[in-house]
């Protein structure tokens, strides 16, 4: 008998997407999911005494204090912005899929641990605009969820960027109405985290993004609870009718 | 923070628009709405305007932007009075850092009493208690303005030669305890600083977040010492958190809102106290020592705005968004010379900068007027080497049968401890990723009946992060060995396989039960025929297609064995009514002529 395994519909995401931004020249990058301070937070633009820095929501690593289990993944965009400043490189893209981790009770919405789907783009002063994040993103999310999505952004906060939005899809999901859904945040890389990767902010500018990967995955085919996704139940494993691409 | 539609009418003269239209107006050009019921809406400060925002002026300031309505009145362009000065209350801050500024001021004569009624209408609006006009007048100035004020009861303080005396200092190393009001007796941590009476020494409130019953105002009371503060945000923050001593202005001040905030915190509540509760001012003393004027100025190019937003908007639209924004602006050529107004410390240098006048430019005008413009095409070919690998490695496994599976990060034991696990029971970073295997194994193996044939089992992989003493890794996992498993290497080439997947069924959580069932048929009869009349009379219980296990031929007649899975979504089946759906299966196949064994 030839049995057949399954792919965890996480992996399946990542392929999904990966490919969608691979054809608008994404690459894709990894990181520690332990991190130092300085890649998750200082030299995001988050100051010392940011409330994201207090125990109760940031996992912080015992007898070791510059260290925590990585917030966000945009600590992967600061190596690739390092990296791009060693390099010599002037532009650059990549999303940055992978484990992050808050320190937050869990419940059917929350977990302390999920995937993110961060990213940048970057390039020489003018080039890659806030524009260019909305185009990036109303591509991503026709091919993604269906040709009748649309994108809107919203006035937000982030350290590590300015300005900051929030992305909203029109999502119409299959026998529902449709609705706008909150997906990620976003916005033009601040200056300082330029000037911290080693790179001159008069000469080159950017976006980033990121947002709940579980959160996209709920949306689009009805799953009801997040804590399924890292349960190591194969029976939400089998919970999807799966066909070949 | 709760903020009321009548109370910003206040700010206008004419009707401003229905309280949906508000929330609209400030969700896609401000922030976000977390709940509107009828006038009243909460509104989801942004961390960087919470220093100007936390209050129905701020909002009022937003709107007059965002739609374009000029103010008839706003507190803080209007010139500040000459407070008169008295001897009889002096101030001392022991340390500038975690106070900026203390203004006291010395009111004689009021009368304690119920508020009026437009004073307490407003202050239930935004979901807040009428307790009496004094304290009212202070609650009511914080969420006019955003400065948190407090009245003590001059009374209870110790004069020394005629003068009151108030000394902002930190606790005592010995401990210290203060009563506090509707909290009671509390002793804070070492280094928590208090308001105290400077003559007795007596503490009169923990500094910028609540009062103490020492000194507070009762009916009584006749003499007030007012005060408006500020006091270093971090330090609230985390005094505010030791304490577990949320409050109104402890929010406020942890959003350092800037010390000229306290003159015009004043002047309202000393002009709303006289006014309500009678009495007169006897003087004010201001211990200012952090004052210095600084160059607020902050330089845009319209190039750059455009060119950061992508868009095409026009000098004049983003002169006018400046204008809206009360943002002093000089215009030299293309470049906005912008001195912003003291209360925007999200603007002023060296929190902010030309990108953040072009976040001002671009919400006001609005981010549906940035065009969606794709990316130019790269030079060169993304890098999806190391995905490529992982990925390859994850397909074979598939093609092996193997499931793939994820779990959780944290475990009993490992080598690497969190400071602060969230539960105490899993304070370590998994240093492998057997455990969860063998757990996941197993539970795989209850279930195999609900995903799996019968002649299937369960075979899983997890590709996973571990955390060593010196480093953390990327391990594959099987739940038996694979001999010829490929390690994971960067591979350019590889094609990972791409899946569709339909919508996600839940499953039971409720036990399953297996039956089987085993027929005679006679021979050339279609086995799925069979299948389908089991599927059709079992009913909802049934999970899964039946599924024939075996089948065999002998005298013209056909054996087959199907195997049936039951099971509920809201309760546990019993053995007794599966037999009652097993004997109608059983009927119905009787019915068709078949000889059920």
């Amino acid at each position: 008998m030839n049995q057949r395994g399954r792919l965890h519909p996480i992996s399946i995401a990542i392929r999904e997407i990966s490919d969608i931004f691979g054809r608008m020249g994404f690459g894709i990058a990894y990181g520690p999911e332990l991190e130092d301070e300085w890649h998750n937070f200082t030299a995001l633009n988050v100051p010392a005494d940011h409330p994201a820095r207090d125990m109760q929501d940031t996992f912080w690593i015992k007898n070791d204090p510059g260290h925590v289990l990585r917030t966000h993944a945009t600590s992967v965009t600061m190596r690739s912005l390092e990296e791009m400043s060693k390099t010599g490189a002037t532009e650059m893209r990549m999303i940055n899929p992978g484990k992050v981790f808050r320190n937050e009770a869990t419940d059917m919405t929350h977990e302390a641990q999920f995937y993110q789907l961060d990213g940048f783009a970057v390039g020489p002063t003018g080039t890659v605009t806030l524009a260019n994040l909305k185009g990036t993103f109303d591509r991503f999310y026709r091919e993604y969820f269906g040709p009748n999505t649309k994108v809107r952004f919203r006035p937000s906060f982030f350290g590590f960027t300015e300005p900051s939005v929030e992305i909203d899809v029109w999502f119409e999901a299959p026998g529902k109405g449709g609705r706008w859904l909150e997906t990620a945040g976003a916005g033009m890389l601040h200056p300082n985290v330029l000037r911290n990767a080693g790179l001159d902010p008069e000469k080159t500018q950017g976006f980033a993004f990121g947002g709940g990967l579980e959160r996209l995955l709920m949306v689009k085919y009805g799953i009801p609870d997040v804590r399924l996704f890292h349960s190591g139940d194969i029976r939400f494993v089998y919970g999807f009718e799966e066909k070949k691409v | 923070m709760k903020i009321s539609r009548n109370w910003l009418q206040k700010y206008f003269e004419k009707p401003l628009p229905n309280a949906e239209d508000i929330a609209d107006a400030l969700t896609f050009h401000a922030f976000e709405i977390e709940e509107q019921q009828g006038d009243s809406m909460d509104v989801k400060v942004l961390p960087n305007r919470a220093a100007d925002c936390l209050c129905h002026r701020g909002i009022a300031k937003e709107l007059s932007a965002i739609l374009d309505v000029p103010m008839k009145k706003d507190p803080l362009r209007e010139v500040l009075p000459e407070f008169p000065r008295t001897s009889a209350l002096s101030v001392e801050v022991e340390d500038s850092q975690k106070c900026q500024r203390y203004m006291g001021a010395l009111v004689r004569g009021v009368k304690i009493g119920p508020s009026p009624d437009w004073l307490c209408e407003a202050l239930e609006s935004v979901g807040q208690r009428s307790i009496n006009n004094v304290v009212d007048a202070t609650n009511y100035v914080m969420l006019n303005i955003g400065q948190p004020l407090h009245a003590f009861d001059a009374a209870n303080l110790a004069q020394k030669d005629g003068t009151y005396k108030i000394t902002v200092r930190v606790t005592d190393k010995v401990s210290e305890t203060v009563d506090l009001l509707s909290v009671g007796e509390i002793i804070p941590q070492e280094g928590t600083l208090l308001i105290t009476d400077g003559n007795s020494s007596k503490p009169l409130a923990i500094a910028g977040i609540k009062g103490g019953s020492q000194a507070g105002v009762t009916e009584n009371t006749t003499d007030l010492i007012v005060e408006s503060a500020n006091f270093d945000g971090t330090m609230i923050r985390r005094t505010a958190q030791a304490l577990k001593l949320i409050t109104d202005a402890s929010l406020r001040f942890q959003n350092r809102p800037s010390p000229e905030l306290c003159a015009y915190g004043m002047r309202d509540v000393l002009s709303l106290i006289t006014e309500i509760a009678g009495g007169e001012v006897e003087g004010v003393t201001d211990a200012y020592p952090a004052c210095q004027e600084r160059s607020r100025e902050v330089s845009v190019s319209l190039s750059r705005i455009n060119g950061v937003l992508g868009s095409d908007f026009s000098k004049e639209e983003v002169e006018n968004v400046f204008k809206r924004l009360d943002l002093d602006t000089k215009t030299n050529g293309e470049t906005f010379i912008v001195t912003p107004p003291f209360e925007r410390i999200d603007l002023t240098p060296p929190a902010g900068g030309p990108e953040d006048l072009a976040e001002e430019a671009g919400r006001v005008l609005g981010y549906d007027q940035v065009p969606a413009t794709e990316l130019p095409p790269v030079s060169n070919e993304p890098n999806h080497a190391r995905y490529r690998g992982i990925e390859k490695v994850k397909d074979f496994l598939v093609e092996k049968g193997f499931t793939e599976i994820s779990t959780q990060s944290f475990a009993k034991d490992g080598e690497v401890m969190l400071a602060n696990p969230l539960d105490k029971n899993m304070p370590a970073l998994r240093a492998s990723l057997d455990e969860n295997m063998k757990k996941a194994l197993a539970q795989a193996v209850y279930s195999a009946p609900l995903v799996f044939t019968p002649n299937e089992k369960p075979k899983l992989f997890e590709i996973g992060t571990i955390f060593t003493k010196d480093s953390e890794k990327l391990e594959v996992k099987t739940s038996e060995p694979i001999s010829d498993l490929p390690a994971i290497q960067d591979d350019k080439n590889y094609i990972p396989q791409q899946y569709q997947l339909g919508s996600y069924q839940q499953f039971s959580v409720y036990p399953f039960i297996t039956r089987d069932i085993a027929l005679w048929v006679p021979s050339g009869t279609n086995a799925s025929d069979v299948g389908k009349l089991i599927q059709n009379t079992a009913g909802e219980l049934l999970v899964r297609t039946p599924y024939k296990f075996d089948e065999f031929s002998k005298d013209g007649k056909t054996s087959f064995a199907f195997s049936l899975i039951f099971q509920s979504f809201d309760r546990t089946l019993t053995d007794e009514e599966i037999n009652v759906v097993i004997a109608g299966i059983s009927e119905a196949l009787k019915g068709e002529g078949y000889e059920v064994r």
